[in-house]
Parts: C-alpha cells; structure tokens; sequence
C-alpha cells in the first residue's frame, strides 16, 4: 500500500512536470489542449475511494492550475471527472467480475476503454471549458474547444496506454 | 437519528464533492480577473435586464404627456429654427449688400428674392419680395450676381414688380464697353436668352465679343453693370443704325436672389430734366 502511494506519487510529479512544462503550453489551432495528467485518475483502481479518488483529482487540478495560472478551473473540472468516473467505469465493467482492477485496454476491451476514456474527457473538458469561458454566448467556439482537447487527449492517452506494459 | 447518520456516512463521497467543487468555485471568483468581471457584470445584466423590463411597462403609463410634453418641444424648436433662419438670411444680406460698389455715390442697394417670374410672354414680369416698406421704389433698377435684371414698375408695401429685360416695354440705356457712345437695349420678345441693342450710330465701333454694360447715364443703375455680350451684329432695317444682338449675361430662367438700386438724387435729376422739358 505504502509502496503503491510512493509509486502514485511519483507518477503524479512526472506527470504534472510532463503536463505544465509541454502540454499546457500547446494550443493546437487554438481549440484543442492536452490534459495528458488525466491518465493519472483513469488509470486508478476501480476500488479506488470516491473520496480519495476526488482528493488527488482536486490537488492535481490545482497544481495544474497554478503553474497555468487559471486557479480553480482544473481542480473543480478534475473532482467532477473522478466523481462521475466510477459510474461510468462500472457501467463499463463486465457483470460478474468482482477484481480490483486498473482500467486499460487488457482489462475491459480496447472499445470499452475508449468509450470510459472519452465519457470522462468528454465530462472534464464539458466542465473545464465552461469555467474558463464562463459563457455559453460563443456555443460553437465552446464546443469546438471540447471536441477537440477530448480527441486530442484520448489520442495520447491511448498512445501511453499501448506502450505501458501490461500488468 | 442513526439511520440519519448512517445516510451522510454513506453518502459522505457527495459532501467532499460539493466542498471541493465549492474550493474550485471560490478559488476561480477570487483569484482569477477574468472569471470574477464577468461574475459582477453577469449579475448586474440580470439586474439591468429586470429594471429594463420593469421601465418598459410603466413607460406606457406616461405615454400621454410624454406626447404632450415632446410636441410642445417641438413647437419650441421650430420656433427657434424659423427666428434663427431670418437671422441668418438677415446677416447674409447685409454683408452682400455691404460688399457692392458705389455706396458712397447716392445709390444705396437692398437684397430680395425673386418670387414670381414669367418667360414665355412678350412681356415678362418679376414679382420680387421687398416693397415700399423696404425703400423699394417704382423706377429703381434689379439687377443680380451676374448681370442687369430690370426695372422697378411699381411697387407694394412688401412686394415690387420688375420689369425685366425680357419685355418689350424695357427699355436701357447700355454702352459698348470701350467706346463712350451709349444705346439702347430692347428686347424683341422671342429668345429668353438675347437681347438687341438699337440705335447704335454708325460711327460706334464695336465688334462681336465686346461686352455690354450700363452707361449709368439713365441715374437708375450705377454705370459699368455688366448686361452681355455681343453676339452678332447687323443693320436696322431703315439702314440709318447698326445694331446687335446681345447674349444677356443673367439667367432669368433660374433668377433667385436680387439686388434694387436706388439714387438719393435720382428723384431731383428726373425733376430738372422734367423742368426743362415743359418750359
């Protein structure tokens, strides 16, 4: 357990140097960026607490959103997505199998991951971009943005996902 | 109270929820510019919107003297519109009439408008829209920007008529300029746009170009008012004379504004010379 927290928070600072350093710096066409640190929550454990699953969502959010200067923003659009992601995982998990498991391509099949992967993405970008916009007076501008940072971050979260080992 | 307990216990995921969505929240309003801006405007739009709504009902309340109120105004205003248009007209007249010749000779001028005018009889007149009240009087000559218009016939108290150089009962006394020998300009009553000078003696010398203009030997107009040009010239038809066409300077199809001339020793000329002719 301890050794599992020392590996998460590892991953966590990798991810959140990876993040702040490269990806929030990228705005492609000026819609669509990158929250590639949103690996870090789908790829907790499905018996992952609700609660804790919202704590790390909340700090990673936040740390995010210091270093990006948008305080706030990612760290509530974060906590929704981990909130909501066990329902969506559950109805995505196989009736019957009672396992702890990570979610990935090996554990629930390659279409049910990109439909649990996009669910969430599609519901973090829904919340981020209406906080940050704070509007919905530009609704082709605000649908463009999700649209696009969800393809684009289901993009690379399946480009880490097919070069992780399996478990 | 357990199965109360038990209920937030069970659901406790829900409050962490809330409370971090509400850190999230606080932390986007304060900190951030943008976000906060448009939290006050968005809330003082649904304040103005809601007064908006509230000022276009009662609006119709007070449509009534609201009416009143504006038509009265506007009442004002074109009152002050009508007094400062006669101003203007007022003190462009006076500094056009300032501006002309001759002042100081007797003649002393006043400006009008045309506000009746013919051109298709034989004999044409103008109506023009200063009287006796204005010091217009029968016999003073009109004349515009560009040329001669006529004579004064008679006049009202507020209105003159003039009769122009298209009629065949006009009658002025012109010069070539150049030469010193004076005619006469009358009108034939066909074209609007020529006149004749007649009685030229022989001897004048004039060629076609030359420019007609008063002699100012009638007292009605000062001397050197340009009337035209010469056009052509001919024989009168008794051979004793010369005499030419004249293509007239003024406009008379678009006369608008006029001049009169009078001369303070017009009236003591016109005696003398009335003197002499009965004795």
């Amino acid at each position: 357990m301890t050794s599992n927290n020392l590996i998460r928070i590892r991953n966590f600072v990798i991810l959140a140097f990876i993040q702040v350093l490269i990806f929030s710096q990228i705005h492609l066409f000026g819609y669509a960026t990158a929250h590639i640190y949103l690996i870090f929550l789908l790829k907790l454990p499905r018996f992952t607490s609700r609660n804790e699953q919202m704590i790390w969502a909340f700090l990673f959010g936040l740390v995010v959103d210091i270093f990006g200067n948008t305080p706030g923003i990612n760290a509530c659009a974060a906590t929704a997505m981990a909130f909501a992601r066990g329902y969506i995982l559950e109805s995505f998990t196989q009736k019957g199998v009672a396992d702890d498991f990570v979610p990935g391509i090996h554990t629930i099949n390659v279409a049910g991951y990109i439909m649990y992967a996009t669910l969430c993405l599609l519901l973090f970008y829904t919340v981020l971009f209406l906080l940050e916009l704070f509007t919905i007076h530009y609704p082709l501008t605000l649908l463009a943005s999700i649209a696009a940072s969800t393809l684009l971050t289901l993009l690379f979260t399946l480009v880490i996902e097919c070069f992780t080992r399996k478990k | 109270m357990h199965t109360l307990l038990n209920f937030f216990i069970k659901h406790n995921h829900w409050f962490l929820f809330l409370l971090l969505e509400g850190i999230g929240v606080m932390l986007i309003v304060q900190f951030n510019n943008y976000q906060n801006a448009k939290m006050f405007t968005s809330a003082n739009s649904v304040a103005g919107n809601l007064f908006a709504a509230i000022t276009d009902v009662s609006s119709y309340f007070a449509l009534k003297s609201e009416n009143a109120r504006l038509l009265e105004y506007n009442k004002e205003l074109n009152e002050q519109v009508t007094a400062l248009q006669a101003h203007l007209a007022q003190q462009e007249d006076s500094a056009t009439v300032a501006a002309l010749p001759h002042k100081a000779n007797g003649f002393f001028y006043n400006c009008a408008t045309v506000v009746n005018n013919s051109l298709n009889a034989v004999n044409n007149y103008i109506t023009i829209d200063k009287g006796t009240a204005d010091g217009v009087e029968a016999e003073m000559g009109v004349f515009c920007n560009k040329g001669v218009v006529g004579i004064i016939y008679t006049a009202s108290e507020h209105y003159s008529v003039v009769i122009p150089l298209l009629n065949s009962k006009s009658s002025i006394s012109c010069r070539v300029k150049g030469s010193d020998s004076f005619c006469t300009l009358q009108w034939d009553g066909s074209d609007t746009r020529y006149s004749y000078l007649v009685d030229l003696p022989r001897y004048t010398k004039f060629e076609v170009g030359d420019t007609v203009v008063t002699s100012g030997f009638s007292s009605i107009f000062p001397a050197d008012i340009p009337v035209g040009i010469i056009e052509r010239t001919e024989d009168s038809d008794d051979g004793m004379f010369a005499q030419a066409r004249v293509e007239l300077f003024t406009d008379f199809a678009t006369l608008r504004k006029v001049y009169t001339v009078g001369n303070e020793g017009r009236k003591e000329q016109w005696e003398l010379e009335n003197s002499i002719s009965k004795e």
